[in-house]
């Protein structure tokens, strides 16, 4: 599957992947200046944090928030492997948000729903990678098993 | 990022946009499309460079991370993008003035009518005092007072632009305080642009409606051809007309003023499309000021073996020998460019420029407004930006306007836009123009167009206009049914345009959108708090819209009053 590599030496902390995060994935305008004065206020699914380092959903391989969740909303599309929140059926009862180990799920500011990055599952590229000014966001296929969380089942200590 | 939208509506300029596409010629929608995605801290005025401590951003769609280093919040970095680019742009007239200004104390043109240019350049002095210039008393009584009372009174250029700029270095002025201060330096670049347009006059003359062709079409074939680019003194396009006058040598302008008495230079093209003068080949020399030239021509240029010669240098010495080095240098490069291929479209309008308030009877204008007989007056402006198909925002909305009988008026690049389309031709006159319009415009003259050509933005075409329909009408200019409009503007001189547009009263549109949009405050405050004050507001429109929907705006805003 194809997940969204980060490089921190090229990350300039511009914040422009979770501008447009807000705006493309966040808002109804898809227009930065309309979608600014959108009520309830578009939420960014990306993180730019201290360290120069944009914070995606790893999707993981082993995913604590599936298992995590009691009534099935937070699934992996079986065609792409990527985690979404399906959220007609969110309880918001914040269990994925507790085990996330990357803090990257948070509770909506307006309504009663997780939300997180799902990589742009709908979309032909992610929005953070298209629109990144030194290309420290790059889209890269990512070997099966090579995972960023969990048991490392290939790996033998 | 892709870049999908329709380059230009001039199918002279769209003639050369696919040989570029093959030779891989860089043009402005290229770079345009590079830079994309633009800054969206940038874009909605939520950013700041004024110290070396920043730079500083706020985000938009996060509380946290609000105030800047300093502790600018969203709606000051608002604010404080809107008078950086009021201050560039005012400095801009200032500029202008001073230069021109300047070359006339030396003696460099012998002035039309001495004394009146003798008085105007005292007036001139008084904008580095105290400001109380001549010009500015010309408004009405009325409108200077509320001015005065809200403090934005232009009162020279250290009270007005000094301070202003100083704004952004900091202090604890409040939003509505630090927005009246922007206006107050728009004010004063509105008087820089009066005096300027009477200091030419004086110098040089009145020029009158003339007739003119404008578009890649004029451009000749077998002789050589100077192009002036930009904003330099008008002293310094006499000296090279004069130079050039019995040559066989033509002299064109882009992006200039057209007029410069008793010569005039055809506009080859406007802003959007400056670069493509070039691709004709048929160019052999360019004169650039720096105001409204695009630094690109300087490389474009070398592919067609074109020099390109900066008037505003260090050390430019005397005017005359100037143009006359530059005149030379245009028949060598004549010769020299004799292999190199000219391909001219065959494509040209014709049209009337260089109207001013004494040509046309405002009278008759200000009273088919008062009897309904037309719905208002909307003043056309600005030049043309890159993320709008080049002239279609502006040729499109004058079309609806003129359909709805709005009497017209425009300047500067927006009316070599307009003209064109054929805007600016009295021939064409009565397609576009709705029947009330039409009866009013015929009664003015047969040679009055759809829309009337207040000169370049160095006169203050406009102003006069309002300032002549304010004394005929016997009221306030905000209540006269008027709008402005900059459907695609770029530069800063057409934000502080914008802005003292409203100062005296008259709302105003503008698009793109100014870099106010991140703060919901400021835009309120352009709004509401300006209509309190000036009883006009400056409208910043967030949504996106067809030229349509703008026009009905413009409608609406008319038929408020």
């Amino acid at each position: 599957m194809k997940v969204i590599k980060v490089d921190p030496e090229k990350c300039t902390q511009c914040h422009t992947c979770d501008l447009w995060c807000g705006i493309e994935i966040g808002s109804t305008a898809k227009e930065l200046n309309a979608a600014i004065h959108e009520k309830p206020q578009p939420v960014p699914r990306v993180h730019v944090e201290g360290n120069n380092f944009p914070l995606h959903c790893r999707h993981c391989e082993v995913a604590p928030c599936i298992d995590a969740c009691p009534n099935g909303t937070m699934r992996r599309d079986p065609a792409t492997g990527l985690v979404y929140v399906y959220e007609p059926t969110c309880i918001a009862c914040w269990m994925c948000v507790m085990v996330c180990p990357f803090g990257i799920i948070a509770p909506s500011p307006s309504i009663h729903v997780a939300v997180k990055c799902d990589r742009c599952r709908n979309m032909e590229y992610p929005i953070c990678v298209d629109v990144c000014p030194t290309k420290a966001l790059v889209l890269e296929e990512r070997e099966e098993g090579a995972t960023w969380y969990g048991y490392a089942p290939k790996r033998s200590f | 990022m892709d870049f999908v939208q329709r380059k230009t509506e001039d199918s002279a300029v769209d003639h050369f946009l696919k040989e570029a596409a093959e030779k891989e010629i860089p043009l402005v929608w290229d770079r345009y499309e590079g830079s994309l995605p633009q800054c969206g801290f940038c874009e909605t005025g939520l950013n700041c460079r004024d110290c070396l401590q920043g730079p500083c951003i706020s985000h938009p769609f996060k509380d946290q991370n609000k105030v800047g280093v300093c502790g600018k919040d969203k709606d000051i970095l608002a604010v404080h993008s809107f008078v950086r680019l009021v201050v560039q742009g005012a400095m801009g007239y200032l500029d202008q003035l001073t230069d021109f200004a300047q070359g006339v104390e030396a003696k460099e043109g012998s002035p039309k009518r001495k004394q009146e240019v003798d008085k105007i350049l005292k007036d001139i002095q008084k904008i580095l005092g105290n400001g109380d210039t001549e010009v500015i008393k010309k408004f009405p009584k009325a409108l200077m007072d509320e001015w005065k009372a809200t403090g934005v009174y232009p009162d020279g250029i250290a009270g007005a632009l000094f301070k202003v700029s100083q704004k952004l270095d900091g202090g604890v002025g409040n939003i509505e305080e630090t927005l009246l201060w922007a206006f107050k330096g728009a004010l004063m670049g509105c008087a820089a642009q009066m005096l300027q347009g009477r200091l030419k006059a004086a110098v040089f003359g009145d020029t009158a409606p003339t007739n003119v062709e404008v578009n890649l079409g004029v451009l000749p074939k077998d002789i050589p051809v100077v192009l002036l680019y930009g904003h330099f003194s008008p002293l310094l396009k006499l000296k090279i007309a004069d130079a050039a006058k019995g040559k066989k040598i033509k002299v064109m302008g882009v992006c200039t003023d057209s007029f410069v008495a008793p010569y005039h230079f055809p506009p080859v093209t406007n802003y959007g499309s400056q670069e493509i003068p070039l691709m004709t080949g048929a160019v052999d020399l360019i004169v650039t000021g720096d105001q409204c030239v695009n630094p690109s021509l300087a490389e474009l240029a070398k592919i067609w073996k074109v020099e390109v010669v900066p008037t505003e240098v260090l050390n430019r010495g005397d005017l005359g020998s100037f143009a006359k080095k530059i005149v030379e240098k245009a028949q060598e490069a004549f010769k020299a460019r004799g292999e190199i291929s000219r391909d001219i479209p065959n494509m040209k309008e014709s049209a009337v420029m260089g109207f001013s308030a004494k040509d046309i009877d405002v009278n008759k204008v200000a009273k088919a407004v008062a009897d309904g007989k037309i719905k208002g007056i909307a003043i056309l402006a600005g030049c043309n930006n890159v993320k709008f198909t080049q002239d279609h925002e502006i040729v499109s909305i004058a079309r609806e306007l003129l359909k709805k009988d709005v009497f017209c008026v425009s300047e500067g690049c927006a009316s070599v836009g307009l003209a064109k389309f054929g805007l600016l031709n009295p021939k064409q006159r009565d397609v576009s123009c709705g029947k009330g319009l039409s009866t009013l415009l015929s009664s003015l003259g047969r040679n009055i167009p759809a829309v009337v050509d207040l000169g370049s933005c160095e006169n203050s075409g406009v102003t006069d206009f309002l300032l002549a329909i304010a004394g005929v009408g016997k009221k306030p200019i905000k209540e006269f049914r008027m709008v402005a409009c900059f459907p695609e503007a770029n530069r800063t001189k057409a934000v502080a345009r914008a802005a003292w547009t409203v100062a005296m009263g008259i709302p105003t549109y503008f698009w793109p959108f100014l870099p106010v949009t991140g703060s919901q405050k400021t835009i309120e405050v352009l709004s509401g708090f300006c209509e309190e004050k000036f009883g006009a507001r400056l409208h910043v429109v967030t949504q996106k819209m067809e030229y349509k929907e703008k026009a009905n705006l413009l409608m609406k805003s008319l038929e408020r009053k």
